[in-house]
């Protein structure tokens, strides 16, 4: 796999009124790879998701994805080029069934022709198809999780972030969604970006992992590295001594 | 869905249908009856358009009449100026009052604009599209224009009785109810139906909000501009007063109170809301006319506390019973909000 | 020209009044992001009240606010707990049509029980007026926007020095801030929504001094009141007095120079034109 970057990120700076969420962040993420993005809570991690996927315009720096600048720009356009996400506290469609909630992702490269085949491929891929037909009010957590998973998956993006997918999850289905991801990445060549808590989950999956820490980029390096850096463990730890 | 559902469906589908073109035939000669259907048509078409950006794209659209008169004025304004058949008037009506929409929409579905800003926008927009056309006075101004009156002409759509409007709206009702059908399964449906549920998950999906609102609002306003040259037809003038706030109110009631997003709601709701409506202005005079609005008010409000998915999702979930009973079949009631 | 300034003026003390009530709104659509479509139509029912207690008992319409603003704030927190809360979960557009059921309501309430004729109030005891140079000053007028100035500055107070005052602005921030202070979100929403609805009951008692009443003030105070609210946008209330002022002053002008008849063509064009250049207002924050 070739180490072009799919995603640049630079001197991003997000402010809310006085509270500065991301202070001058930069960074790279290689085509192919999977990365983490860790930090305590408050970090700004979510933050930057949203000024990287255009639901916040960052007040100064530039994200370059594929090559352009997409700085700002609206995120259906982003995800048209190639970007998709899940969010953090599932955003389903409630009124939605499974199968109708993958539709809607898979619209976005496909015409009424071939949606429906599009959609059959992604259920099964997430093994979704027991459940097509259940309404989003109805599901449990982690069969939530797979549907937004699932939709973001059908608009068939380059690159995927995921905001906090493996929180609440019980250890079988960690397993099984970080199973889905690695074939993701490994049959179809995605990119993932992954925002963490679990650290099963970010030491299972990811080869390089950012940290930040009220809204800097504190480090950077694979899992080893990261997890012997004295900064990090000071970000974590000096959180927990205040708590 | 099992195909023997779907055979019990089209088979209630035509019955359906041939009663609706058998109504006339049914009520006799007595002309108030047959006022009475078509005005309860005419809104079940309004009110069924409305629910592509109401019900579909979330919108509170307060304007329908808006959107009529304008259709009404450039029909009727055609035809009483250089004889242009209505049938050509209704098209041009139908893209003046999108042209409008347009102009109107354009702004204000932008990202993060807050949906409640055209809703406040259409509300405020018939009252003030009523004030225009009352102070211009070569088009409009404060008393009636007539247009020519037939007691039979399909070219300047003028007859002496409603009879041929009843069939002209219905046949505007099915065209209506298949527009709405069409979109509900295609993209443009999905794609609102998922802005409706979270506007910001969709966006990131690919959906652009703003375009697919505009085409929802575009589909509307100009079936309901094409309705509007009709209304004129109906009617025998065009007046200022064609832009009604009360009634585009009623059109948004009946979307809702119907099922918002269930495309034979509103017709539901028309049938059951309008015949109130009518029964009470014939019997109870001209004073006590705003109790009808003080009881579509009370409906839409009691509804939307204790029963905001619509009317018609009772008769959704009594028809479903039936089917079950009577095929035996232990058919999946699909999550289908888009009715039968 | 002179009658252009006092065009002007007059619409400037009126736009005092429309800020006024544009406060009451800004403050529900601040907290709750729900617009109360019927705003105008609470003003309207503060007239009526007032005409009613001034007919009744010969109250002057000045000194109704006495009962009317109680009443109405008692009427906007049972409207806030009988209507918005049980919506709250709903989709935005079932919310907002509650609001909009409530104000047909109140219409057709207006129209079947006070018919479509004016009603007005006999001449108050601030009737009269006075010369400075070539321009004339109404009592009522000048006295309405004084008052209506000195409330603002009141609510204004109250929002950043007491605490119910301070919740609430916490909320229209941030709702997790409003819980942490300790107060639950539905009291903050239920106390904005009746102060909003008392403020309608000042104005209402001191349009009354010099203006009738009819089942079409509902309409019209509610656009010029979103007309002022889109204009000055969320967050000021300088920027809403500011605002209320350049929309009097321009209603005024549009029927002096063009047509009576226009002032709502005119509202509504700025409204549009706001919306259009500026959606969060030319001093909004968010």
């Amino acid at each position: 796999m070739s180490s072009k970057p799919i995603l640049q990120v630079y001197n991003l700076t997000k402010r809310f009124g006085n509270l500065v969420a991301v202070h001058n962040v930069s960074l790279e993420i290689a085509e192919g790879k999977i990365v983490g993005l860790i930090g305590p809570n408050g970090a700004g991690k979510t933050t930057l998701f949203n000024s990287i996927t255009g639901l916040h315009m960052p007040d100064a720096g530039r994200v370059v994805f594929k090559g352009t600048d997409i700085t700002g720009a609206p995120p259906h356009t982003i995800c048209k080029m190639g970007m998709s996400r899940t969010f953090q506290v599932t955003r389903a469609f409630t009124g939605m069934t499974v199968e109708e909630t993958v539709r809607v992702g898979a619209y976005n490269r496909h015409g009424e022709g071939d949606v429906m085949e599009k959609v059959e491929q992604v259920l099964a891929f997430c093994r979704l198809d027991e459940i097509r037909h259940q309404k989003c009010s109805d599901l449990g957590l982690a069969s939530l999780r797979r549907v937004e998973l699932a939709r973001a998956m059908a608009t068939e993006p380059d690159l995927l972030l995921l905001d906090e997918a493996g929180a609440g999850l019980t250890a079988t289905e960690l397993s099984e969604l970080m199973g889905i991801l690695r074939r993701l990445n490994e049959e179809q060549g995605v990119t993932l970006c992954v925002v963490e808590h679990v650290m099963q989950m970010v030491m299972g999956l990811c080869e390089r992992i950012f940290v930040l820490d009220a809204g800097s980029l504190i480090a950077e390096g694979t899992p080893e590295e990261v997890g012997n850096d004295p900064r990090v463990i000071e970000a974590y730890l000096g959180e927990g001594a205040v708590r | 869905m099992s195909n023997r559902w779907k055979a019990i469906n089209r088979a209630l589908l035509g019955v359906a249908l041939t009663v609706a073109l058998a109504v006339p035939l049914l009520i006799g000669s007595n002309q108030y009856n047959l006022v009475l259907v078509t005005t309860v048509l005419l809104y079940a078409v309004l009110a069924t358009a409305w629910n592509i950006i109401g019900g579909m794209a979330g919108q509170l659209d307060l304007a329908a009449f808006a959107y009529l008169g304008l259709g009404a004025f450039t029909s009727g304004t055609l035809l009483i100026r250089w004889n242009i058949s209505p049938w050509l008037g209704m098209i041009l009506g139908g893209l003046v009052a999108t042209g409008f929409a347009v102009l109107v929409g354009f702004p204000l579905f932008r990202f993060r604009v807050r949906e409640v800003w055209y809703a406040l926008t259409s509300a405020a927009l018939v009252e003030v599209l009523k004030v225009a056309f009352v102070m211009w006075e070569e088009v409009g101004g404060p008393v009636e224009r007539y247009l020519p009156y037939y007691d039979f002409s399909l070219y300047h759509l003028r007859f002496g009785t409603y009879l041929p409007y009843y069939y002209i709206l219905l046949a505007f009702l099915v065209v209506a109810v298949l527009v709405n059908r069409h979109l509900s399964r295609t993209r443009l449906g999905f794609y609102l139906r998922a802005l409706g549920e979270d506007e910001d998950a969709a966006e990131v999906l690919g959906v652009d909000a703003r375009t697919c609102k505009l085409k929802a609002l575009m589909i509307y306003a100009f079936i309901v501009g094409v309705v509007g040259a009709i209304y004129s037809c109906m009617y025998g003038f065009i007046h200022p007063n064609f832009f009604s706030s009360p009634a585009s109110t009623e059109v948004a009631i009946l979307g809702i109170v119907g099922g918002m997003g269930i495309t034979y709601g509103p017709l539901v709701a028309a049938i059951f809301l309008v015949s109130m409506r009518e029964f009470l202005r014939a019997n109870l005079g001209g004073h006590l006319e705003s109790l009808y609005l003080a009881i579509y008010a009370v409906v839409l409000i009691v509804i939307a506390l204790f029963r905001p998915q619509g009317i018609a999702t009772f008769l959704q979930d009594g028809y479903h019973w039936v089917i079950s009973k009577v095929t035996r079949s232990d058919h999946v009631v699909k999550a289908d909000s888009t009715g039968v | 020209m002179d009658i252009v300034v006092q065009s002007i003026l007059n619409g400037a003390l009126m736009g005092c009044v429309y800020a006024l009530i544009t406060l009451g709104l800004s403050l529900i659509f601040g907290v709750m992001n729900v617009v109360n479509f019927a705003h105008g139509d609470f003003v309207m029912l503060s007239m009526y009240f007032s005409f009613l207690i001034g007919s009744t008992w010969g109250v002057d319409a000045v000194f109704t606010p006495a009962i009317t603003l109680p009443l109405l704030f008692i009427f906007g927190i049972a409207a806030y707990y009988l209507l918005i809360d049980g919506t709250l979960r709903q989709k935005y557009v079932t919310q907002i049509a509650v609001t909009v059921g409530l104000m047909t309501l109140l219409r057709a309430i207006a129209q079947l029980v006070w018919k479509a004729q004016p009603r007005a109030l006999p001449y108050s005891v601030i009737q009269g007026s006075f010369h400075i140079g070539a321009y004339n000053f109404m009592f009522s007028r000048l006295i309405s926007a004084a008052v209506s100035i000195v409330v603002i500055g009141g609510v204004s107070l109250f929002l950043s020095k007491t605490w119910p005052g301070r919740a609430i602005r916490a909320a229209s921030d941030d709702l997790d801030a409003a819980s942490l202070m300790g107060v639950s979100y539905r009291s903050i929403y239920a106390l904005a929504f009746g102060l909003g609805s008392a403020l309608t009951a000042i104005a209402g008692g001191l349009l009354m001094t010099f203006q009738q009443v009819d089942p079409t003030m509902g309409l019209r105070f509610g656009l010029l009141s979103w007309c002022v609210l889109a204009l000055a946008g969320l967050g000021s209330i300088p920027g809403l007095l500011i605002s209320g002022l350049i929309v009097g002053a321009a209603e005024s002008i549009s029927m002096t120079l063009w047509d009576p008849r226009a002032r709502s063509l005119v509202v509504y064009l700025i409204f549009i034109l706001a919306l259009w250049i500026r959606p969060r207002g030319l001093f909004g924050r968010k």
